[in-house]
């Protein structure tokens, strides 16, 4: 019940604070800022939804990690947390909450920009093939996972960095980078590699989640 | 009475510094203990390791007969807090802020739809329940905090130097609210620096230097304890030189003039105050001099804490 009450205050605040129209409606844009760029630099103009879907697994991961990492680091640093610790709730389910909201809105802001790519596809040229979506459709599963993995990353290095600068870093370190891990079957070619992508993505941001869940539990404020 | 809240030889270091060490005091149901000590004497420690913030320490917390370490969410529920610098998430409305806590406690719809505008109104914010916090100053933020610690009417309320950034009035208030809760049953743990605060509402104080406890007591005991000079105080009306024959008074060790007007009859170790007061009273109506007030100079709560805490230096 908490975690599910602290899932909805946090949307709540990114919603408030405009997070989510930045993400909703700043992703969208970066891919249509692309798509010209792309247009403009060669001959040959890429499919709208396949720029949409690069720039999505570019930078959505990266994105969920900063926020996670800053907003946790900023937060704590703050004693934002004290008011909640010392009310009747997991220590985790602050986390974990943190965790999905912002999965959830950069998921959706995904989702969105991909989305805008096929039908910008569809309205100017009039088709909209069936291997294109279908690619896109996988890309997006794909990158959604990787997502989670940048997630989970996100939330360690928010709960052990001391101060933003060095958890900033230590996203763009590893935080990123990180998140290709589960692209393993795909790069040694094994059969039905996206599914193991999905499920190897989703273990290793469980993991990553779990262990930053028991860093928090032992900290002390 | 039995004790509500109970802290056993609570030791604590972070690194090498010991901020805490075999620190022990007993907290009665409906008490409101006033804790004081300079910076970095452990007061803050000792709070946080009572709310769980520390969970890391020697020694045993005994809230309400649960102990803290196995018992953390049932102590919680009894639970409320407000913390030195109190700090809240710069999107949240006081509103929300109150409905998300007050939900995070247990309370029901029903119940937020009812405390919410009553607490606010104690505390005069209800002019800012839509506003957003980080848009308020600094007193009415610590006004906020102490909403959502008042909110779910706690049965312990630990309150970190709860009057910093407070005017004179809103401190006056503040004060109230705590005695009003204490006189319903409400045990208050209550710390500041600002120590006629503490005097004002604590029925006993503990003084606390290095990690250690140097007294515990009432206001009372603490003063019957401290060894100083005692003083009776004359104010004259008017000046004049003959106050210093006071000094042939039996018992009198000595007579001074701090400022014009206000002479300071000191008693030697044996003379009996009352005594002392008729004799002074006699003799300056015999010297002819005009007298405003005469009385005995009690020790304040200052003089007795930088007593204690000087000991500790020492």
């Amino acid at each position: 019940m908490p975690t599910g009450l602290l899932f909805k205050d946090e949307l709540q605040g990114f919603y408030k604070s405009k997070v989510m129209i930045f993400l909703w409606v700043g992703l969208p844009v970066i891919a249509l800022l692309f798509r010209f760029l792309s247009a403009g630099s060669s001959g040959q103009e890429l499919p709208f939804t396949l720029i949409s879907s690069i720039v999505v697994s570019s930078i959505g991961g990266t994105l969920a990690a900063v926020m996670l990492a800053v907003f946790i680091i900023n937060e704590k640093n703050r004693h934002v947390y004290d008011l909640f610790l010392i009310r009747p709730i997991k220590r985790q389910e602050i986390i974990v909450a943190k965790f999905f909201a912002v999965y959830v809105c950069v998921a959706i802001a995904s989702a969105i920009a991909v989305l805008v790519g096929a039908v910008t596809d569809f309205a100017t040229t009039g088709v909209l093939p069936a291997t294109l979506l279908s690619d896109a459709a996988q890309s997006l599963a794909t990158t959604l996972s990787m997502i989670a993995v940048s997630c989970g990353a996100g939330v360690l290095i928010g709960v052990i960095s001391p101060s933003v600068l060095v958890g900033a870093i230590l996203v763009i370190y590893g935080g990123n980078q990180i998140s290709v891990v589960p692209l393993i079957p795909e790069l040694l070619g094994l059969p039905d590699a996206a599914i193991y992508t999905i499920a190897l993505a989703l273990a290793f941001a469980a993991a990553l989640l779990g262990l930053a869940a028991e860093l928090f539990n032992r900290k002390q404020f | 009475m039995s004790a509500f809240v109970t802290l056993r030889d609570l030791t604590k270091s972070f690194g090498g510094f010991s901020a805490l060490s075999g620190v022990s005091i007993d907290i009665k149901e409906g008490e409101i203990f006033g804790y004081i000590g300079p910076n970095g004497a452990g007061k803050t420690t000792t709070m946080k390791i009572l709310t769980g913030l520390i969970s890391s320490f020697q020694g045993q917390v005994t809230i309400g007969g649960y102990d803290l370490t196995k018992n953390r969410n049932e102590i919680h529920k009894l639970l409320g807090y407000l913390p030195q610098s109190v700090a809240f998430q710069e999107w949240r409305t006081v509103n929300h802020a109150l409905l998300t806590f007050g939900k995070l406690s247990g309370l029901t719809e029903t119940q937020l739809n009812e405390r919410i505008p009553r607490t606010l109104e104690l505390l005069g914010l209800g002019d800012v329940r839509y506003k957003k916090i980080s848009q308020l100053s600094g007193g009415m933020t610590q006004k906020v905090g102490l909403a959502q610690a008042l909110l779910h009417e706690p049965k312990l309320l630990v309150l970190d130097e709860p009057l910093g950034g407070l005017d004179p009035l809103s401190r006056r208030q503040f004060k109230d609210i705590v005695l009003g809760l204490a006189a319903k049953g409400t045990t208050v743990l209550f710390s500041s620096h600002i120590l006629s605060d503490v005097q004002d509402v604590a029925n006993r104080i503990g003084i606390i230097s290095h990690g250690k406890i140097k007294k515990i007591g009432t206001l009372g005991e603490l003063k019957a304890q401290f060894t100083q000079q005692r003083t009776i105080e004359v104010l004259l009306s008017g000046s004049s030189d003959k106050w210093q024959q006071l000094s042939a008074l039996n018992g009198v060790s000595g007579v001074t003039q701090p400022q014009q007007g206000v002479v300071l009859v000191n008693l030697e170790k044996d003379t009996q105050e009352d005594q002392a007061i008729n004799d002074v009273v006699a003799a300056v109506a015999k010297l002819g001099i005009r007298v405003r007030g005469v009385w005995l100079l009690e020790p304040s709560l200052d003089q007795i804490y930088f007593n204690y805490i000087s000991e500790a230096e020492n």
